[in-house]
């Protein structure tokens, strides 16, 4: 084979390939919402939709608790239970990386501790490695969610900062909804 | 959002099955139509019945005030799906139209699809032997904008001017940094074709002013690494679950006929001043690079990657030119350090006859080196301050050399090579709010050269 035409065919299957059919699958979307359920609360025996109410003082009580939040995007909560009660609580939330959202799960036992967050979508070029199981196991069994520090309790990975930094700030975020709302039960309707 | 209500049911038998009952109850039809259920005791049934008509109200009360709280909360709210366990979760997921939400009557169902962000830098310097050449200048303005086609395809480019104007006269430049559409293949790789950057060392992929330290970028990755370098072609890029990403791609290289023996860019960065930047670019030899990165334990990242290609582009004189560059990086985070290393080599075979032809046209021509090499050390300390860190002095050492050795010009006359560098650099960053970072430091370069200077900086990304 003429040694220069190599890197035309290449580029030649590159583009056959960039035009592949799209599988069913959608390749950003990591796991799905019940997925991501049975991977935090493997033993959860089922999972009941929350309805939050909050008031103005205890939005400002989260932010106050939550610190700084990049842009945020939607939400929604789960009470957890199991065959001996109650777990705790189920996150759904979404917050912006760079310039896309990143979906991602996180568990919050009764006692207030954490289980490590689940990436059920990320959108962006660069970044994705927060999905590296390493970098979330630092947030199981932390207890002082709402006040986790980027860097410093939760280590950056480098070349995902900006990833690592803001799904660092809507775990403060969730943990704060907790500590505000739900940690005794009130506000929260069953 | 791909979220759909009861995602997952047909997936899962159990679940379908106590979705059956539930639904086989609401009809009022026999629970002996469903087969799986036929072979239980009458009172086992009945007591399962009661069970479940008891939990049944309970929910229709719940979904009630979801429904009226819902509806009087948010028009644009989502439909959301719930994983459910339990017949009774099934059914109150089935029926419930509006998902449990908070705060979010301010968040469109869709998002638009494209997206803008940006960075960019001011910079004064002061160079302390000669305070004369202090200079200050805008940097860098840079304006990105996302697209996504669907949830597949997406465009990533920047736009990005240069010490402010650009005009005949003026010393700015207008570049396009990344223009590159990026297709998702799998769930761990994709694919992007266009101008992209070469995932080379620490900086060139992470060039934003808040994410390296110092004033200005490091010497070495800007010598020797030409930061923020830039090919086009087509790459892949995949990443796995444990933690690695790999990088391997096929794109334009460099051109060294664009080499300037009269001026200094080559001694500068021998690499800077011979890329091509899709301008226009000679494209008939390919370069090929490689890259793989770990970041499989918090903290850490350990990488490295190569790139290598011819550097003639089929041109009459430069037969035989190729060029590779290699280098290994490391990063570590133990607590409030971050600590990192970095070396980087290249070569530039088959010049001989270049730098002959160039040695015989121009009088104290600056040569083509065969080969270039840089290194460094930093330690960087995030002092804290509350819940943000915004006070980072750190400290690096760089030793380099831009023309280590040269190819043999015939007849055992060989060019001397240049003596190696070191620069040390301090300096402290304090990143007032989010994406907005102050510098100062201070360079020193050895062998008492005139280049030392004081820095001052003002960066953002957003």
């Amino acid at each position: 084979m003429n040694s220069e035409a190599r890197p035309w065919r290449l580029m030649g299957g590159c583009a056959l390939a960039l035009l592949a059919p799209a599988p069913a699958l959608i390749a950003a979307d990591y796991l799905s919402l019940a997925d991501a359920q049975r991977a935090i609360f493997p033993e959860a025996l089922r999972f009941e939709p929350v309805m939050l109410q909050l008031t103005g003082a205890q939005r400002q009580a989260i932010a106050a608790l939550a610190g700084v939040q990049p842009l945020r995007g939607r939400l929604a909560a789960w009470r957890v239970q199991g065959s001996a009660g109650e777990l705790g609580f189920f996150f759904s939330d979404e917050v912006v990386g760079r310039q896309d959202f990143i979906d991602y799960a996180l568990g919050i036992n009764q006692d207030g501790t954490l289980r490590a967050p689940e990436i059920m979508s990320y959108r962006e070029s660069h970044g994705g490695e927060i999905r590296n199981s390493a970098w979330r196991a630092q947030f199981a069994r932390r207890s002082n969610g709402a006040a986790l520090r980027p860097t410093i309790d939760i280590r950056n990975i480098a070349g995902a900062t900006l990833s690592c930094e803001h799904l660092t700030a809507g775990v403060r975020y969730l943990s704060a909804l907790w500590q505000v709302l739900l940690r005794d039960g009130a506000g929260a309707a069953r | 959002m791909k979220r759909t209500l009861m995602p997952d049911l047909p997936r899962n038998p159990m679940t379908r099955r106590n979705f059956g009952l539930v639904l086989s109850l609401l009809l009022g039809l026999f629970p002996a139509a469903m087969p799986v259920q036929a072979a239980a005791s009458a009172p086992d049934l009945e007591a399962r019945v009661a069970a479940l008509e008891a939990e049944l109200q309970a929910l229709k009360a719940q979904l009630a005030l979801i429904q009226a709280g819902g509806a009087a909360r948010s028009t644009a709210t989502p439909v959301t799906g719930v994983a459910a366990a339990s017949p009774v979760a099934a059914a109150a997921a089935a029926a419930a139209p509006l998902a449990p939400m908070v705060a979010t009557a301010d968040v469109p169902a869709s998002r638009p699809a494209l997206s803008w962000f940006g960075y960019g830098e001011l910079n004064y310097t002061r160079p302390t032997d000669n305070p004369a050449d202090a200079r200050a200048d805008l940097g860098r303005f840079v304006i990105g904008a996302g697209y996504r086609f669907d949830e597949r395809t997406r465009l990533q480019s920047e736009l990005e001017i240069e010490h402010a104007v650009s005009s005949a006269s003026d010393p700015g430049e207008v570049e396009i940094e990344q223009a590159y559409i990026e297709r998702e293949l799998n769930g761990a790789a994709r694919l992007h074709a266009g101008l992209f950057l070469i995932p080379s060392g620490l900086l060139n992929e992470n060039h934003e002013p808040t994410r390296y330290y110092g004033v200005f970028r490091n010497i070495v990755e800007t010598a020797i690494i030409p930061s923020t370098w830039r090919e086009g072609g087509v790459g892949f890029q995949g990443n796995t679950a444990g933690g690695l990403r790999w990088d391997a791609g096929l794109t334009t290289g460099f051109d060294l006929s664009k080499w300037d023996a009269t001026s200094g860019k080559g001694v500068e960065s021998p690499l800077g001043s011979i890329h091509q930047e899709l301008a226009l670019a000679r494209a008939a030899q390919l370069s090929v690079y490689m890259a793989a990165n770990y970041t499989g334990i918090a903290g850490l990242r350990l990488g490295a990657s190569i790139f290598s290609g011819g550097a003639s582009q089929r041109q009459a004189g430069l037969a035989g030119s190729h060029l590779s560059l290699w280098e290994g990086h490391v990063r570590w985070q133990p607590g409030a350090w971050e600590l990192s290393a970095l070396y980087a080599r290249g070569h530039i075979a088959g010049t001989s006859a270049l730098n002959s032809a160039l040695a015989a046209q121009v009088a104290d021509a600056t040569l083509v080196p065969e080969d270039f090499y840089g290194a460094y050390i930093e330690a960087a300390w995030r002092a804290r301050a509350g819940r943000s860190w915004p006070f980072t002095p750190f400290a690096r050492v760089e030793r380099f050399n831009t023309a280590a050795s040269y190819a043999d010009l015939g007849a055992g006359l060989r060019p001397l090579a240049r003596a190696d560098q070191t620069a040390y650099t301090a300096g402290v960053q304090l990143e007032f709010a989010p994406g907005v970072i102050f510098k100062t430091d201070y360079v020193d370069l050895s062998g008492g050269s005139s280049a030392d200077r004081f820095d001052l900086g003002l960066g953002y990304e957003f």
